[in-house]
């Protein structure tokens, strides 16, 4: 009887308490005399309730107002009936638990919880290999992490460690980017190391990271060294940039020096461990991005570099290369239109040859549809074959080529992406450089391609 | 001798008693009269002491473009208990648009994302130890922290 009696007051106080705020005299009105055991035992249990409730609300309050050193002697309740000794020593322990727990996860920064380690990668498939053309089926393109380890206050550090197949099927890994670096503030942040020469927009916006460009490749000529890429990629030396923020937008600079490049074998190295003639390669970039008003998502800028860069030539070529360039970009929820173009002015050095001009542009444009984004590019390179520069690297030739495909998201993780093109080569044919740089028979050739690219 | 006890909310016979619904009904209720106040709090942004900031800057600040207050560098953290409310009061986005935000800063530039903290008083604790710390809580900030705005 007494058990039933307590069972059914239990679920009466579960109730009120529930429904929080319910008068307890409903109860009470309904309640007949046999009831007066249990009315009363409610009317105990409500009390406990309004304690233990009070004794919470004062807890809440306490951790978002008063120092941690100060909560671990908690000052006695004095408005509500104390509970009972044992639940408030448990309580307390609780309470302490928690405090220490909270200092603790507060003042970790994720310095000393081991180091994150996120990247790319992505699988192509299609009649032919999006960055070697010579080539056809399924492949592997890269696998490519970076590294942000913290080193405290202003320093800075990024690593981009890339495992890529080459034109020979074989993979090798690149430090793609090892950087240390230092705030001054929002406009200055030196970094010493390898980085991506900052020129034009996508080879310092999209890296390595195939996942991050909506499309499913670069435009060719602003393809990094190994893959047919005309312009020195990467430069090994120190980096100042910044931004200074107005109202309405901000301007971004840059001003870098390196170890000038070679060509090696066709194809351009940074010289990771220095060059022999101690030239340099320096220039800067300067550009201006709205961030409010109807122009947001607009960026332009400029840039400019020169190097003397060498071959491996017997006898040995030396070009001053000279290269001038403007780029715009409309990045929005919707758009994302990209433009770059390039101005060379090479001078021939050794062999004295004289001056070379060529240029190199393109324009994508994709829409953001909810579900996929489209796209369209046209890319264009005139590059003189009597420049050492061009001529001596195996991608180093002119062509045009247009391109349509789309992308879309199968999850924040994931995408798959397909591309129509058709390539050009209008000074020389494609080169295979697994048969000795043979000069293949193929001057124009189209491609369907796919790629499934990753991010995590 | 005992006397019969009638309980009011019981039925004699053996199954379901209404009463087992009282706890139902006082949640349905609950989320009634409840819900749609809690999902409406007021969210509050706080930095550290000394750091002078503007509502502003926060959208700045927690996608990493403002780095400095002055020659303070900025440390700011999230707040996994009032996240979904933030993003979409301040930073004007949902959730999976931050976090692709902030592979292509870190990525780009090396700057690592906010830490998350689990609540309030994880935020509280990290303002009052870290200089250039800033968060934001479901309550107002206790005495020493800088309030830089309420929305």
């Amino acid at each position: 009887m007494i058990r039933s009696i307590r069972r059914n007051a239990r679920a009466i106080c579960l109730g009120a308490l529930l429904a929080a705020g319910v008068p307890s005299v409903i109860w009470a009105a309904e309640a007949s005399p046999d009831t007066a055991t249990l009315h009363k035992e409610l009317e105990q249990s409500i009390k406990m309730i309004d304690a233990l409730a009070a004794r919470v609300k004062e807890l809440e309050s306490k951790l978002a107002s008063i120092p941690a050193a100060a909560l671990a002697a908690p000052p006695p309740v004095a408005a509500a009936p104390a509970p009972a000794p044992a639940d408030a020593a448990r309580l307390q322990a609780v309470e302490q638990q928690i405090n220490q727990i909270e200092t603790a996860n507060a003042s970790r920064q994720g310095d000393d919880t081991g180091l994150p380690v996120h990247g790319f990668a992505d699988v192509d498939i299609g009649n032919h290999n999006p960055f070697h053309a010579y080539e056809k089926g399924a492949s592997l393109n890269n696998l490519d992490l970076y590294l942000t380890p913290k080193l405290g206050g202003k320093w800075l550090s990024l690593f981009e460690l890339n495992f890529e197949v080459d034109f020979a099927g074989n993979v090798g890994v690149d430090i793609e980017r090892g950087q240390l670096g230092y705030q001054f503030s929002d406009a200055a942040t030196v970094w010493v190391g390898r980085f991506h020469t900052p020129y034009g927009y996508v080879n310092t916006a999209l890296h390595h990271g195939v996942w991050l460009n909506d499309s499913l490749r670069r435009p060719a000529f602003l393809m990094f060294e190994d893959q047919g890429g005309v312009l020195p990629a990467h430069t090994v030396g120190a980096w100042l940039t910044g931004a200074d923020r107005g109202d309405g937008g901000k301007v971004l600079y840059d001003v870098f020096a390196g170890n000038g490049q070679q060509i090696i074998d066709g194809l351009i190295d940074m010289r990771s461990g220095g060059n022999d003639h101690g030239k340099l390669i320096y220039g800067g970039r300067l550009g201006y991005q709205w961030t409010a008003g109807p122009a947001e998502g607009l960026l332009v800028g400029a840039n400019a570099f020169e190097s003397r860069i060498e071959d491996n030539q017997i006898p040995e070529d030396l070009t001053e290369v000279r290269v001038a360039g403007a780029y715009a970009v409309y990045d929005t929820d919707t758009w994302e239109v990209l433009s770059e173009a390039y101005l060379f002015d090479n001078v021939d050095v050794y062999q004295s040859e004289g001056t070379h001009r060529s240029n190199a542009y393109f324009v994508q444009a994709g829409y953001r549809l909810p579900s996929f984004i489209p796209y369209a590019r046209y890319e264009r390179a005139h590059l003189d074959q009597t420049d050492q520069y061009f001529a001596q690297q195996m991608t180093g030739f002119s062509y045009y080529r247009s391109a349509a495909g789309f992308r879309r998201d199968l999850n924040p993780k994931v995408a798959i992406k397909f591309e129509v093109a058709n390539t050009h080569y209008t000074d020389r044919a494609l080169a295979n450089p697994n048969l000795f740089f043979a000069r293949l028979p193929v001057t124009s050739f189209n491609e369907f391609l796919a790629q499934l690219a990753i991010r995590f | 001798m005992h006397t019969k006890f009638t309980a009011p909310f019981a039925t004699r016979h053996a199954g379901p008693s209404w009463s087992m619904l009282l706890p139902i009904v006082g949640t349905l209720m609950m989320a009634a009269a409840w819900g749609p106040r809690a999902h409406a709090g007021d969210l509050y942004i706080a930095c550290s002491a000394g750091v002078t900031l503007s509502m502003a800057d926060m959208r700045d600040v927690f996608l990493g473009e403002k780095q400095f207050a002055g020659p303070v560098k900025l440390l700011p953290v999230d707040n996994g208990a009032a996240q979904t409310d933030f993003l979409e009061k301040v930073m004007k986005m949902d959730a999976t648009k931050y976090t692709t935000a902030w592979t292509k800063k870190s990525f780009r530039d090396g700057s690592t994302p906010p830490s998350v903290k689990s609540g309030d008083g994880e935020v509280v604790e990290f303002l009052k130890h870290t200089p250039g710390g800033c968060g934001y809580l479901g309550a107002p900030p206790p005495a020493g922290l800088t309030l830089i705005g309420k929305i």
